[in-house]
């Protein structure tokens, strides 16, 4: 069954500054959105107000999924309606194993820790990382991976993904891209990606392009977008902006 | 009768504890070194909450008469947990309301005796050393012997050595030394369970020759009415490293002070502590780290939660000699409310009398880090749960360095002790 994702006029204000203002945004269970734009522009803002960050304060707007209120809810309530966040910087838990979270989180618990290595070799991340307490003592590279095993295992209605691009190798890329795509046809997973670079959506095509800037989004189109991102840069669409 | 500093002050009250003592000493085979710090132990009489590192005992719930000094050890069947300890063991060593009653199979490159002796690792006798601690002197008194445990020079135990002390009687004096020769590395686990209405008083001594390496995890499950009143100190010379974990959830009064002296160049402890409070507990943890070698190190990480009634301190020294230079000691103390009445104090020191050192300490008595909940929650698990896992984790971390079966059994047997805490914040 088909679910839909909107989030219309979100504002949100970071210490003291007012950094989404007025954020929309339509996607389905199935697709791809990818959401590009500057540093500073407000994509990790959006991110952390999705998912309830206490750092974040919500001005206004809603987030809704099948026309349920996210914006009321606790961050695992949120989760719980099948949002989930893989952070540009994922944090380290001392003392709590992947698996125990997970058990927590509410996945099943059958062959849990099969199912976590095969997730694991899926986007080549070495199994005794999953022993290790989250995030403690993991590369860059390896942190991103560990959050696509739980997205794996989680498996959310809708997933944004900030950077899971970025402290990956070539490999790890394509690898991460594949398992992306292929959650998009095994669940329907609705991927919300938060990227700068074309590269990660060579094997995963984008349903469309939103462009973010200071704030708002100021374009969005097709994957052709990204070409001319990557070509003339933001420079224009601010211009748009103004 | 003239009250004054220098007035022997036997209270009435233990009277009964005196008798059992005297005849317990008058048939030892080295009766006098005992008699001797009995002498002691009377003549100081028992601590009052005015003195200082007693602030914060519960002493007008002490009466020492309600205990009784034993001259056999009592038997009783293991608990489930002790039985599944032993079997992820290379050795056991078994102690038995003081009494050392096994001293394992072999294990090459291992020896245990069971000796009499008043001689404390430190270099002088037993009543010497601990002359201003009360209840060690009470150790020096009334240890039924000393379980020595050696590791020989350049040997690396692989299998973790347990020692499975269980208080059945009233009263447990029991004391342990652990020696490894140069070179050698061992991991080594204290676990002590049983306690009901007892006085639980260990006396631990560690010492690391040259180059050495001891894993130690001192875990304490005694029962919540146990009076436990330990000490332990780990001697460490040259390169030698002694890594200490020490792990305290049972007892009513839970006072555990962990010493280490730095004597060699480059020596080096870790020592974490952790402790969980429910009911009306108290968990008084005491540390000294004393530095007298160049380039020595120490740090020290202590990590607790009180709930309910319960409440914590902690005091830890870190002393510094002149000459030791280059040394680097490092204390960090965080303890977590869980309940509006619980309390934790933190007392921090530092004696440096040496200029060309690294020496820190934080301390804080706060809530949970809210990130880090936050990441928890956002993937799905509820406040309580994440609140749950966290402190689970203080635990976890613990017991990181151990090896993987043993570790995950000391884990499950944590949970299963949070279970039936309310941990969450209020
Ligand atoms: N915790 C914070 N405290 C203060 N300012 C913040 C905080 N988080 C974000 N900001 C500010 O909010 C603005 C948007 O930041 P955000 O992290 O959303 O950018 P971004 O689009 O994700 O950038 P990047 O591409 O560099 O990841 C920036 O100006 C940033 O400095
Ligand atoms: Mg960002």
């Amino acid at each position: 069954m088909t679910s839909t994702l909107i989030i219309e006029g979100l504002r949100v204000e970071v210490a003291g500054k007012e950094v989404l203002r007025g954020f929309d945004l339509l996607m389905r269970t199935g697709e791809v959105h990818v959401i590009m734009g500057p540093n500073g522009s407000g994509k990790s803002t959006l991110a952390h107000a999705l998912t309830g960050h206490p750092g974040y304060k919500v001005l206004g707007g809603s987030v809704r999924i099948d026309d349920v209120e996210l914006l009321t809810m606790s961050p695992s309530e949120r989760a719980r309606h099948g949002l989930l966040l893989a952070m540009q910087q994922p944090l380290e838990v001392a003392g709590v194993r992947p698996i125990d979270l997970l058990i927590a989180a509410g996945v099943d618990p059958t062959n849990l820790r099969q199912r976590m290595r095969d997730e694991a070799e899926r986007v080549e991340l070495r199994p005794e990382i999953l022993d290790r307490f989250v995030n403690v003592d993991l590369s860059g590279g390896e942190r991103k991976r560990a959050e696509m095993v739980q997205f794996g295992m989680l498996r959310p209605k809708f997933a944004v993904l900030d950077e899971i691009d970025s402290g990956l190798d070539v490999d790890a890329l394509g690898a991460v891209a594949r398992r992306l795509s292929l959650a998009s046809n095994e669940w329907e997973c609705g991927i919300l990606v938060i990227t700068h670079f074309k590269r990660l959506l060579q094997e995963l095509t984008p349903t469309m392009i939103h462009v973010l800037s200071e704030g708002r989004v100021v374009a969005t189109g097709g994957p052709e977008l990204s070409e001319i991102l990557e070509r003339d840069g933001y420079e224009p669409f601010r211009v748009a902006s103004a | 009768m003239r009250w004054g500093q220098y007035t022997a002050f036997v209270p009435i009250s233990m009277k009964i504890f005196a008798d059992s003592a005297s005849a317990f000493i008058a048939d030892r085979p080295d009766a006098a070194p005992r008699q001797l710090a009995w002498t002691a132990f009377e003549e100081a009489g028992l601590p009052t909450t005015s003195d200082e590192v007693w602030r914060y005992a519960p002493l007008k719930d002490f009466d020492l008469d309600r205990f009784g000094v034993v001259s056999e050890p009592a038997t009783r069947t293991d608990s489930a947990f002790a039985a599944q300890l032993c079997e992820r063991a290379g050795l056991v060593v078994r102690v038995v309301d003081g009494f050392c009653v096994n001293t394992g199979k072999g294990l090459e490159g291992v020896s245990v005796e069971v000796v009499e002796s008043s001689q404390s690792l430190a270099g002088t006798s037993f009543a010497d050393r601990y002359r201003s601690d009360t209840f060690a002197i009470l150790n020096a008194a009334l240890t039924p012997a000393t379980a020595v445990i050696r590791v020989g020079a350049g040997v690396n135990v692989e299998e973790p050595i347990v020692v499975l002390n269980v208080s059945n009687s009233t009263s447990s004096f029991s004391r342990t030394q652990i020696e490894l020769g140069r070179g050698a590395s061992a991991t080594i686990v204290e676990y002590f369970e049983g306690g009901t209405d007892a006085l639980v008083v260990p006396l631990s001594e560690y010492s690391l020759d040259d180059n050495s390496s001891l894993q130690l995890i001192t875990y304490q499950r005694l029962d919540q009415s146990a009076w436990h009143v330990a000490r332990t100190t780990g001697f460490v010379s040259r390169d030698a490293r002694l890594r200490q974990a020490v792990v305290g959830i049972g007892a009513h009064y839970n006072r555990s002070r962990n010493d280490a002296e730095m004597r060699g160049a480059g020596s080096e402890n870790e020592l974490r502590t952790t402790f969980l409070g429910s009911g009306d507990q108290v968990h008084d943890f005491r540390t000294h780290q004393m530095h007298t070698g160049a380039r020595s190190r120490s740090t020290l990480l202590s990590k607790g939660a009180v709930a309910d009634q319960s409440r914590s301190v902690y005091t830890g020294l870190i002393e510094i000699e002149k000459g030791a230079k280059r040394t680097d000691a490092r204390q960090t103390n965080h303890n977590l409310l869980l309940s509006p009445a619980a309390h934790a104090d933190s007392v921090p020191n530092l004696d440096i009398r040496e200029n060309d050192v690294m020496c820190a300490h934080a301390s804080s008595v706060g809530p949970l880090d809210e990130l880090q909940r936050w990441y928890l929650e956002s993937r799905g698990v509820s406040r309580e749960d994440a609140e749950r896992l966290m402190i689970q984790g203080f635990f976890y971390e613990m017991l990181a360095n151990l090896p993987a079966e043993l570790a995950e059994l000391v884990e499950r047997d944590v949970t299963s002790v949070l279970a039936t805490v309310n941990v969450v914040t209020p």
